[in-house]
């Protein structure tokens, strides 16, 4: 039962993730890289995930203080994180990302320094999320993972 | 360490040795990617796929674990934004040292983005985030490689069919051209292909032996300077939009060399003329501004200069093409651009055809003129005595011819084939021809021509062989049809405010040529910035001086064939000779010829090679131009526009002056 109520848990858990937006399509293609050979994949690439995207991140807010209005270089690194961000499927920090290039395009220091605020934001609310959900997918057991609707 | 990888990696290949008869299960896929998050995850799909994966995050180390193990991949694919190196020029390298093919990855999808991989020889572009069915296929850019090259040594049609020398144009027009040339010529030309074939047979044995699926054995062909001329003569027979492999390889009729050979040397050419026409571009608006005319009037106030300079209306028409366009269709690697008004498109073919019957006519015209003349002028046996100036108008010629061709595309060809129809029927063809073909360089700011100038000098000098490369020699031919002379020649003064007309009048015709081949070969983008030359006096003195006999001789040892596609180099590609004297030209532009032979300057080689294009190429060949040019005025005047104009240096395209004497 509880096993089930995890399971539902897990699964409710994800499916408002993709219901706000917060990943899309490609986290799906992450999960269904997960199997036997590699029971916690998904796991693993969504730490990996945030462990180069925060060191990205601070990349970023570096550069925009030491060198201000190096736009080109702020592109740069967004770009980075905007390539990584799509990999796992982070599809509200990915948007975010282009808006951010956008706004560097039109040379906008202080739109980018918004831009940015909302994407540390961003960053940090999908990273508690996919915490807890992790957090329910391991209690619930490998069974969920089998059991995961896809394309929600 | 990168030892180490590789002799694990031999070993894994051996393992899975087995996995590869099941194509594409196995298939070796080297995966590159800075970023370690897209890199797992790519990794992992594609073992998803079955695929055997390498990863690296640098791609440094993927050319290195390339280099030193060239068969132990079977495909590349790589993220396009990297830290330590554009993933583009890794695409370059890859494409260009093992002929590997290159999937490029990108967040980033826009249309130029995606064209500049294509245009970089990228088989594939595939947008971030990846999916597994988008992995599952690229298999297929493995097998059509192989594919191609198997279906070449498997057939011997194409012997056969190259053995009827009455149906190939190619073969007559050779014959019409060893009449004329000198002996020693035609005996050279002889030893050449038959040491280009015996070149050719060491490389490509292993041909017949890749039947496995997974291009465990890639041979690899070396494209020896004679081999590229053919090459090129037979691009520019055929008409850059219509030069496919196979029948590529039908004219150029090398034994064992397969239509995969042929196809991914001329992918990479493609590239270089790309390349080449972009800096033909910047060439342009700085022959344009050189000549302080509106480029796209250029050839207007050239004809100013000509009498009754009616023919080159439709060079008018063409000069309105916007040079974006033109660039964009010559950068468009295929020649293909949208932004090229589909009646350019359509003139192009016309104007090829056209061009290429004028050209023959011309050429045959010129023959009986020029031979003489050229004769004369290379009949002496060496380049020194050649008499540089004519020498170099004729790789001036060649390379404005190529450039020209190449440069503009359409609006060349269009200008080009009003040109050469007038050629035939006027004493002003040449130069019609040539401030067409220099218009269109100098209308074509957004190419940078400067550097492409200098190629074009370097690359009709040395392409004295080029000049048979259909885009130069028709070009030049046309010019010559009517006994050009020097008169006429000046009349491009006025194109060329520095009196570099003269010299752009010798590149004009051979633009001619190069309309036809700007298709086929980089010679046309040389050839486009040969035309630029023009405008660009100051670099053209330069150019011709270098005796481009003797810098051909001296920079083809240097020439490697990485460089061929650099693109940017001044023009090398097409010819070899051109080669020494873009080489020299542009430091910056590696692209030389690969594999020049030292002794190809030779003017004997010039005749050769004028001789082995004129086997593909029904143009005029570029002798004809200098034959009737006033070679010393031309030097002159371009001697004066080199002192006048130094800042054609810049740009990719260093233009190293050799003195004569270093050269010869």
């Amino acid at each position: 039962m509880e096993y089930s109520n995890l399971q539902r848990q897990a699964a409710s858990l994800k499916k408002s993730l993709f219901d706000q937006g917060y990943l899309d399509e490609q986290f799906c293609q992450i999960e269904y890289l997960q199997d036997e050979a590699s029971p916690n994949f998904t796991e693993e690439v969504v730490s990996l995930f945030f462990e180069n995207s925060t060191r990205l991140m601070t990349n970023i807010e570096q550069a925009m203080e030491k060198n201000p209005r190096d736009f080109s270089r702020w592109d740069v690194n967004m770009q980075q994180l905007k390539g990584s961000c799509s990999s796992i499927g982070a599809s509200r920090m990915k948007n975010e990302c282009t808006s951010f290039r956008n706004i560097c395009g039109d040379e906008n220091a202080e739109g980018c320094m918004r831009s940015f605020q909302n994407l540390k934001r961003e960053h940090g609310v999908l990273r508690q999320k996919l915490e807890s959900y992790f957090q329910v997918l391991r209690q619930a057991g490998p069974a969920v993972t089998a059991a995961r609707p896809r394309g929600m | 360490m990168l030892l180490g990888a590789a002799a694990r990696m031999e070993e894994k290949g051996a393992i899975t040795g087995r996995q590869r008869d099941q194509f594409p299960v196995g298939m070796r896929v080297l995966a590159v990617d800075d970023d370690p998050v897209c890199l797992k995850v790519l990794e992992t799909l594609l073992r998803r796929c079955q695929y055997h994966v390498t990863t690296t995050n640098q791609a440094i180390t993927a050319l290195k674990l390339l280099r030193e193990n060239r068969d132990m991949f079977d495909l590349v694919i790589s993220d396009v934004h990297m830290p330590d190196m554009d993933g583009f020029k890794l695409l370059e390298l890859v494409g260009l040292e093992m002929d590997l093919p290159v999937i490029m990855l990108s967040v980033n999808g826009e249309t130029k983005s995606v064209m500049k991989g294509i245009t970089h020889g990228a088989c594939d572009y595939l947008l971030k985030p990846v999916r597994v069915e988008e992995l599952r296929n690229i298999w297929q850019h493995v097998v059509r490689r192989k594919f191609s090259k198997r279906e070449r040594s498997n057939l011997d049609i194409y012997k056969d069919f190259n053995k009827l020398p009455s149906t190939d144009p190619c073969h007559s027009h050779n014959q019409i051209i060893a009449g004329a040339c000198d002996q020693s010529g035609r005996i050279s030309k002889k030893r050449k292909e038959m040491h280009s074939d015996e070149e050719d047979d060491g490389e490509e044995n292993d041909f017949q032996e890749s039947d496995e699926p997974s291009a465990a054995k890639k041979p690899r062909v070396v494209w020896s300077i004679e081999l590229h001329r053919k090459f090129v003569a037979a691009v520019n027979q055929l008409g850059i939009d219509k030069a496919v492999p196979k029948r590529i390889l039908e004219l150029m009729n090398v034994e064992k060399l397969t239509r995969e050979n042929v196809a991914s040397h001329l992918q990479k050419y493609r590239l270089y003329l790309k390349r080449l026409s972009a800096v033909a571009s910047q060439q342009a608006s700085i022959v344009a501004a050189f000549g302080g005319r509106d480029p796209s009037f250029l050839h207007m106030g050239a004809f100013e200069g000509l009498q009754s300079y009616q023919p080159f209306a439709p060079c008018a028409a063409l000069s309105s093409f916007s040079p974006h366009g033109l660039l964009g269709r010559t950068s468009a690697a295929t020649f293909g651009v949208p932004e090229l008004a589909p009646a350019m498109t359509v003139q192009t073919a016309t104007n090829n055809g056209i061009i290429s019957h004028c050209a023959g006519d011309a050429n045959k015209f010129q023959l009986s003129g020029l031979q003489e003349n050229q004769q004369a002028n290379l009949g002496q046996g060496s380049t020194t005595s050649l008499g540089l100036p004519q020498l170099q108008q004729k790789w001036i010629q060649q390379e404005t011819n190529d450039l020209s061709a190449f440069f503009s595309g359409s609006a060349l060809a269009n200008t080009l084939s009003g040109a050469l129809q007038r050629v035939t029927s006027s004493p002003l063809p040449p130069q019609e021809l040539l401030e067409s073909a220099q218009t269109k360089v100098s209308a074509q700011p957004p190419i940078t021509m400067p550097s492409v100038s200098s190629e074009l000098v370097e690359r009709t000098v040395g392409v004295s062989a080029n000049l048979q490369d259909s885009s130069i020699s028709q070009q030049g031919a046309l010019p010559i049809n009517d006994g050009f002379t020097a008169d006429k020649l000046q009349l491009h003064d006025p194109f060329d405010s520095t009196g570099g007309t003269r010299f752009s009048v010798n590149m004009l015709v051979c633009p001619s040529g190069s309309i036809t081949a700007s298709s086929n070969t980089k010679g046309g983008a040389s050839s486009c910035s040969t035309v630029l030359l023009a405008p660009d006096t100051g670099r053209h003195p330069n150019y011709l001086q270098f005796g481009v006999a003797g810098n051909s001789r001296h920079d083809m040892n240097e020439i490697k064939q990485d460089h061929l596609h650099q693109g940017l180099s001044t023009g090398s590609f097409n010819h070899n000779f051109g080669a020494c004297m873009t080489e020299q030209t542009n430091p910056n532009v590696p692209y030389l010829m690969p594999q020049m032979k030292p002794n190809t300057m030779a003017s004997e080689d010039k005749l050769k090679q004028r001789n082995i294009y004129d086997l593909g190429i029904p143009k005029l060949h570029g002798g004809f131009s200098s034959s009737s040019c006033n070679f010393d005025g031309l030097l002159n005047s371009m001697i004066k526009a080199e002192k006048d104009d130094l800042s054609f240096t810049d740009n990719d395209l260093g233009c190293d002056f050799f003195p004569l004497g270093a050269c010869i």
